[in-house]
């Protein structure tokens, strides 16, 4: 765009018309009249005439306010959360605003419909949407999809001369892009994942501050207040200045790192520039989750691998220091046992691998594979199996292990079961086709991932969790594959667990200490959010495990993590 | 614009386009696109360049065109709003055209569209690889859903705007006046012009104005697009037509055009403009003040240097956000002559 101060081009002329306001006008069309009265013609149809200023009048922006690219996106309907945030974002925040809904109440469609309506106002025509690889595709396919924008994915370095280009910003921040990008001026910036800006002293802070926009969404599910500090910093990526100086900031609103002072004055200073809907207060119909238990008793030959693998794991670790990494790694071991014999194998393999010959470690484990060779049958799998069969629909069963999946697909097969598999490593096209195969052809998907580029699985509303992941974010957003926007009918959750095993003590933990698979999607985010800030909780389950002295002093030690847990979810609610 | 006004938009552009049209019906159209506007729309330069350079018999394409949402009437599935479950919808709605695909999916590249007469399976396939909508061989008609905002309509407007800017045409004579009335004989040139102004800050709207203005005697018509609709106009200068003298250039009707427009727009309301304005300044003085204070603190010329370079930037985007601002274009434009002197 030109400065006010450059000369006009061709057919330009520019006035005052106000105090405040230039008024410049285009008089091109007229100028080709006179060239071409001079040169008696060409001359243009009449009725192509009339359209022309027919579809002027059709595309005529009738109001500073309301939202009309809504007319032009007949196939969509946003929810009105979605509408309503829009609006704000243009009428109240003058397009700069943080999007911090919860998870799943559509942010990506909101910045759409901030994006688009801007294009369509013509007050956008160069956007750039930097976001972490793994979403560059998801968002390029909702921007053209969902709006008719054609975003591009950058993967060349003459992408970025699109108008509309989606990019990782782990890319866009290195060279040669970087100097590049900080040359220009973009209409409008989106930054997915924000809350990965909240430290000032990282290349993509420092990145984001330094590119030049004149509209700018953050979007971030985590919840920026928890932190004093990352907020501030967030905010001065949108509006350097909004809380007023560091200083200021600190001494009007900062009691701690985490407690914020003047509660109700940095909600109302916030609330002009952030907008988080949540979950409860969205008019959303909620589909019910059903969650059962389905406790298994493993075969005498599985029970025998799985107690020489505990006993192994219980004393190379007291050999290698209970703390240790490589001591909490071995809790794996235990927990793959629990999944498939084909899982602990690859594990047992490559431990058998690396250990010397004629070691001590190698007569060990060599020990361990003698018993699981003795393991002729998969209890999980047979359940699972009849657990399918006795239901109507498409079921999705969700392992941890890459091995079990294969194993499952094998089984399933041999039992006539149709089933295709989903894994990370697959790329775009063939998630996309396994999906679309799962949709069509087959009842069961087995997948080993659930995060990602989200695969949106809401014709299926059955889950069997083969295995658990420790890690609650992945369970989260397992349930989130079918129990999301779209989701009509009530879901049935299974867990699949082996009894007086490490098994039953986490789906005892998740399932009945903190109810995790009835929490509000979102909720637990915050909740882990606050806890993992010392320890993740994969790591202070392997150390529970290795430390505790018998049975009791397990269950006494995850009941305590329980607490903790329900403590941060109550405490939660209070302050929502 | 409604499916109904789209429908007839469209027919017109064919129309005028030389298109020819297979089937019809008010909520769908089977054309073959002539030549131009195979051109215009098809987005396929090497080919078209390939045509121009050997002389080949050109093959343009068919497409089914829809006007009506995709399930309407029978089916409107209620909070489809997922991509796939839509498209897919889309796909199987198209009922009318002669060998539609019943489970194409829309390809990521060009929304909406899908190939007919084609497999199902090998839609997916192709759908899902991103090769939608690229020239087909012979015999395959294109579906889409050719609504208001979709890029297909958007193109139209494009290539009309381009082919419909300036036009030089004559009131026809009221029949049976051709010999009674002589002043129906005597006719004289009007300049008429389209405006779009836009009124612009980190928000825009705009207004139309279809006026004209007599060359013969100065005087503005602020109802000259109502006046353009209901006559009968014609490219041909008839015979007995006598074309009287302007005492106006069209540059200097133009430039009476323009400043009567300034007159009104001066008269406008401009309390948008104040509001944005004093958005601006507010936002200039916040940004200042955070930037001044840590350029206070600052340990180095370099680093002060930097951040009152980054201060500049700031104040420049905040510049583009806000500051108020209004544009006249001319849309099109052309000279209309009428009977008698207004």
């Amino acid at each position: 765009m030109r400065t006010p101060e450059s000369p006009p081009a061709a057919g330009e002329a520019v006035r005052r018309v106000h105090p405040l306001v230039e008024l410049r006008v285009d008089r091109s069309a007229f100028e080709e009249l006179e060239r071409r009265l001079e040169n008696n013609g060409p001359w243009d149809n009449w009725t192509l005439y009339r359209l022309a200023w027919e579809a002027e009048q059709a595309m005529r922006i009738g109001d500073f306010h309301e939202l009309w690219s809504l007319r032009m996106l007949p196939r969509f309907t946003p929810l009105p959360h979605q509408t309503e945030t829009a609006k704000r974002v243009l009428r109240d925040m003058h397009g700069r605003a943080i999007l911090a809904d919860e998870v799943g109440l559509g942010k990506t469609i909101e910045a759409g419909l901030v994006l688009k309506e801007y294009i369509v106002r013509g007050l956008v025509r160069t956007a750039l949407i930097l976001v972490p690889s793994s979403l560059v595709l998801q968002w390029v396919r909702e921007l053209n999809d969902k709006f008719g924008i054609p975003a591009v994915a950058q993967k060349k370095s003459h992408h970025w001369d699109n108008a509309v280009v989606v990019a990782s910003i782990d890319t866009a921040k290195r060279e040669p892009h970087r100097s590049l990008l900080l040359e220009r001026e973009y209409d409008m910036l989106i930054i997915d994942e924000a809350h990965k800006l909240k430290n000032k002293r990282t290349g993509n802070y420092k990145f984001a501050c330094a590119l030049r926009k004149k509209y700018c969404l953050l979007l971030t599910a985590t919840p920026v207040q928890n932190d004093m500090g990352e907020l501030y910093n967030l905010i001065t990526v949108l509006k350097p200045g909004q809380l007023g100086g560091e200083p200021e900031f600190s001494a009007t609103f900062v009691a701690d790192r985490r407690v914020p002072k003047n509660r109700e004055l940095l909600q109302e200073a916030l609330g002009r520039v952030m907008i988080r809907n949540r979950r409860e207060s969205s008019d959303l119909r909620h589909p019910r989750r059903f969650v059962t238990t389905v406790p298994l008793t493993l075969s005498p030959d599985e029970q025998a691998l799985y107690d020489g693998v505990t006993e192994y794991v219980r004393s190379s670790a007291r050999e290698k220091g209970l703390g240790t990494a490589a001591a909490l790694q071995l809790v794996t071991l235990q927990r793959e046992v629990c999944s498939s014999r084909d899982a602990v194998f690859l594990t047992l393999f490559n431990i058998f691998k690396k250990a010397k010959e004629g070691s001590l470690l190698r007569e060990r484990v060599g020990r361990l594979v003698e018993l699981l060779k003795g393991v002729k049958a998969n209890t999980k799998a047979e359940k699972t199996l009849e657990l399918i069969r006795g239901m109507d629909g498409k079921v999705v069963v969700f392992t941890e292990y890459r091995a079990t999946q294969d194993y499952l697909m094998r089984f399933f097969a041999e039992h006539g079961l149709a089933a295709v598999p989903y894994r990370g490593g697959m790329n775009r096209g063939k998630k996309d086709w396994m999906t679309e195969l799962f949709r069509r052809r087959a009842r069961v998907l087995v997948a080993t991932e659930a995060g990602g580029e989200g695969i949106n699985l809401q014709f299926c509303n059955r889950i069997i969790n083969f295995d658990l992941p420790w890690n609650p974010m992945r369970i989260e957003q397992r349930i989130g594959r079918v129990y999301r926007l779209g989701q009509t009918e009530d879901v049935y959750i299974y867990n699949l667990c082996t009894l007086g095993t490490i098994e039953e003590h986490i789906v005892r933990l998740l399932h009945e200490k903190i109810n995790m698979f009835e929490m509000v999607i979102g909720e637990l985010e915050e909740i882990i959010h606050v806890l993992e800030r010392e320890e993740t909780l994969e790591r202070r389950l392997a150390r529970l495990f290795l430390e505790a002295e018998g049975e009791g002093d397990l269950r006494r030690g995850i009941d305590r993590l329980g607490d903790v847990i329900a403590g941060l979810s109550r405490r939660r609610r209070g302050q929502g | 614009m409604n499916g109904g006004e789209v429908a007839r938009f469209v027919v017109s552009f064919l129309e005028q386009t030389g298109c020819r049209i297979i089937e019809r019906s008010p909520s769908h159209v089977v054309v073959k696109l002539s030549p131009e506007a195979d051109r215009a729309l098809t987005n396929r330069p090497f080919y078209w360049s390939f045509v121009d350079r050997t002389g080949a018999e050109p093959e343009t394409m068919t497409f089914a065109w829809h006007f009506e949402p995709p399930g309407t009437p029978a089916s409107s599935a209620p909070g489809a709003s997922a991509p796939a479950a839509s498209s897919s919808a889309s796909a199987g709605s198209a009922g009318t055209v002669p060998a539609s695909s019943p489970a194409a999916l829309s390809g990521p590249a060009v929304p909406g569209y899908s190939f007919a007469s084609d497999a199902a399976g090998t839609g997916i396939a192709a759908a899902i690889a991103g090769t939608a909508a690229l020239p087909l061989p012979g015999g395959r008609v294109l579906t889409e859903y050719l609504h208001f905002g979709s890029a297909r309509l958007h193109q139209i407007f494009d290539y009309v705007r381009q082919r419909g800017r300036n036009v030089l045409l004559f009131a026809e004579p009221p029949r049976g006046a051709r010999s009674a009335d002589p002043f129906s004989r005597a006719y004289t040139a009007w300049l008429g012009v389209n405006f779009k102004v836009a009124f612009e800050c980190d928000m825009k709207r705009e207004d139309l104005y279809s006026w004209g203005i007599s060359l013969a005697t100065g005087v503005i018509d602020e109802n000259f697009g109502e006046r353009l609709k209901a006559c009968k106009l014609t490219a041909r200068l008839s015979p007995e037509i006598r074309l009287l003298r302007s005492t106006l250039t069209p540059r200097k009707g133009m430039a009476r055009l323009e400043a009567h427009l300034e007159r009104k727009l001066r008269r406008g309301d401009f309390s948008w403009a104040v509001e944005a304005e004093e958005r601006r300044r507010e936002e200039l003085e916040r940004v200042s003040h955070y930037y001044r204070q840590l350029i206070g603190r600052a340990d180095s010329e370099e680093q002060r240097r930097t951040l009152e370079e980054r201060l500049k930037d700031r104040e420049a985007e905040i510049d583009r956000q806000f500051r108020p601002r209004m544009t006249v274009t001319v849309i099109n434009c052309g000279i209309f002559h009428f009977p008698g002197i207004d």
